[in-house]
């Protein structure tokens, strides 16, 4: 079973059914067949050749997705707002690649090693990853599912599976900026909503648009989180303003692929508690208290990278930089924390050395550190404390003119501080631990 | 008001360009969560998710006018 399959197989069963809508454009899953036809035809990509695009939040994406694997291609998504440097030196990397199984993809992250690659995506950990959650999830041809984040991060990409894959319908949004217009969708006919949101997206929906949320209560089946910690008062707040609703807190990672749920809206709100296993996953615990995966839903390995994926993909198991436990008892996973300086910031992992080559490279600057901090709605954000150079003003703004030539735009920093010098350790490297302390 | 709200938002997000006429559309949902969430602190004022529209979130002018209506309507 694959995702075009099925798009195929619902084409003839339910062919004047939505399959995809956004903002004004609807295609039905005859249409969408048809379209994916036309695109793998333009295409005329060989088997096994990747092909990079950059990702827009629309119907469009799913047809060129599709396209590609129909035609035996790999997918090679690439985030919106990569600089054009970037974007090139990805291009030259792909194809250069070898080793590449047909119609499956490549997904840039920076997640478990803390440095940005390309990780591979089997068709077969695809399939997997969709029975997971369909499994757990419980995705049916009667629902619509909202997706309001980025199509090339796999919290959000994993969810055009189970939905076309159950034949419901999939509505894509470019984020929840506005959202009045969020709001309109559950007003489309149909008798069941669901959606993934990161935890800051949960947050900030709690904190200005509780009302509307209770407003539209009824007719939210269910809610999917992950990709960041959520906060028990979250939870709690959210089980409140949707009784009715079942809401899970997921483990996943595009290395690992999905691999626990747990209902906290059935089983209670227990910060870092994950549940167990799903059909196609396994977790144990290994030394230090690392959490490791292993099941069909893992990666193949990193592109151009034999060395990195021996370091990480061992014995067909995901060494990841989580730390957890799993309970005795009942089995479930509980995550504690990583091992690495990785920030997550709303769901996206950001590297603070990459931060902090980019941010020096700008002439004023004479030293800096990224660190975590505290945001208002957000909760974790990447915050720049620098240090201009003697004689030198350096604004924030100056600061994120630069990096938006060098960067993605989510690994920018959101809170700038000027300081007199950074704190280094005795080998001289930035002393992190130290700023984690003050700003947690 | 104008001076004190730019002086504000630049602070919580350096990121956005306040002088643009096109303010929504560099927005992303955490900065019009936060353009939210501050002004209703500092003014006391209510603004829900109904109030982030691009009309109301266009320009920092905007912004002000939403607020001074939110404050005459109080």
């Amino acid at each position: 079973m694959t995702l075009e399959g099925q798009i195929r197989h619902f084409a003839e069963l339910t062919p004047r059914k939505t399959a995809v809508a956004c903002c004004g454009r609807t295609l039905t899953y005859a249409e969408l067949w048809q379209e994916i036809q036309q695109e793998a035809a333009r295409l005329q990509l060989r088997e096994g050749e990747p092909h990079a695009f950059l990702t827009t939040q629309d119907t469009g994406f799913v047809v060129t997705y599709c396209g590609i694997h129909l035609c035996g291609g790999v997918a090679v998504p690439l985030e919106a707002s990569m600089p054009a440097e970037r974007q090139a030196q990805i291009r030259k990397e792909i194809q250069a690649a070898v080793g590449l199984q047909a119609s499956s993809d490549i997904l840039f992250t920076t997640g478990t090693t803390g440095t940005s690659k390309g990780v591979m995506v089997s068709q077969k950990a695809w399939t997997a990853n969709a029975e997971n959650l369909i499994d757990r999830l419980g995705f049916t041809s009667d629902l619509l599912f909202i997706t309001a984040g980025p199509l090339n991060h796999l919290g959000c990409l994993s969810k055009i599976y189970p939905t076309l894959m159950s034949g419901a319908t999939l509505y894509i949004m470019e984020n929840l900026k506005d959202l009045p217009a969020f709001f309109e969708v559950f007003r489309l006919p149909y008798a069941r909503f669901a959606t993934f949101l990161v935890p800051s997206s949960i947050r900030m929906l709690l904190q200005v648009a509780r009302k509307e949320l209770r407003a539209v209560a009824p007719k939210v089946d269910f809610i999917e989180t992950g990709a960041a910690a959520i906060s028990q008062h979250d939870m709690e707040l959210l089980c409140q303003t949707l009784p009715h609703s079942r809401l899970y807190n997921t483990y996943a990672s595009t290395e690992t692929g999905i691999i626990c749920s747990y209902e906290y809206s059935r089983y209670g709100c227990i910060p870092g508690l994950l549940g167990k296993p799903m059909k196609h996953s396994q977790v144990r615990i290994g030394e230090g208290g690392r959490v490791i995966c292993s099941g069909r839903t893992i990666m193949s390995g990193y592109v151009n990278a034999p060395e990195l994926t021996a370091m990480i993909l061992r014995g067909g198991e995901v060494y990841t930089s989580d730390i957890g436990s799993i309970d005795e008892k009942d089995g479930m996973l509980r995550l504690q924390g990583r091992q690495d300086d990785v920030i997550n910031v709303g769901g996206y992992k950001v590297n603070p050395s990459e931060v902090e080559d980019a941010a020096v490279s700008l002439d004023a600057i004479a030293d800096c550190i990224c660190v975590p901090a505290t945001h208002i709605v957000v909760g974790t954000v990447a915050k720049l404390l620098y240090v201009p150079k003697a004689g030198a003003t350096v604004k924030p703004r100056d600061i994120v003119s630069h990096l938006r030539g060098r960067l993605e735009e989510y690994k920018i920093p959101l809170l700038y501080e000027e300081v007199g010098d950074i704190r280094r350790t005795y080998n001289g490297k930035p002393d992190r631990k130290a700023y984690t302390k003050e700003t947690p | 008001m104008k001076e004190h709200i730019t002086e504000l938002l630049s602070k919580a997000l350096p990121m956005v360009d306040l002088d643009s006429q096109f303010l929504f559309s560099e927005l992303d949902s955490l900065g019009v969560t936060t353009i939210l969430m501050l002004l209703s602190e500092e003014y006391g004022i209510e603004l829900e998710a109904k109030d982030a529209t691009p009309k109301n979130l266009k320009t920092i002018d905007s912004i002000v006018r939403m607020v001074e209506e939110k404050l005459k309507g109080q």
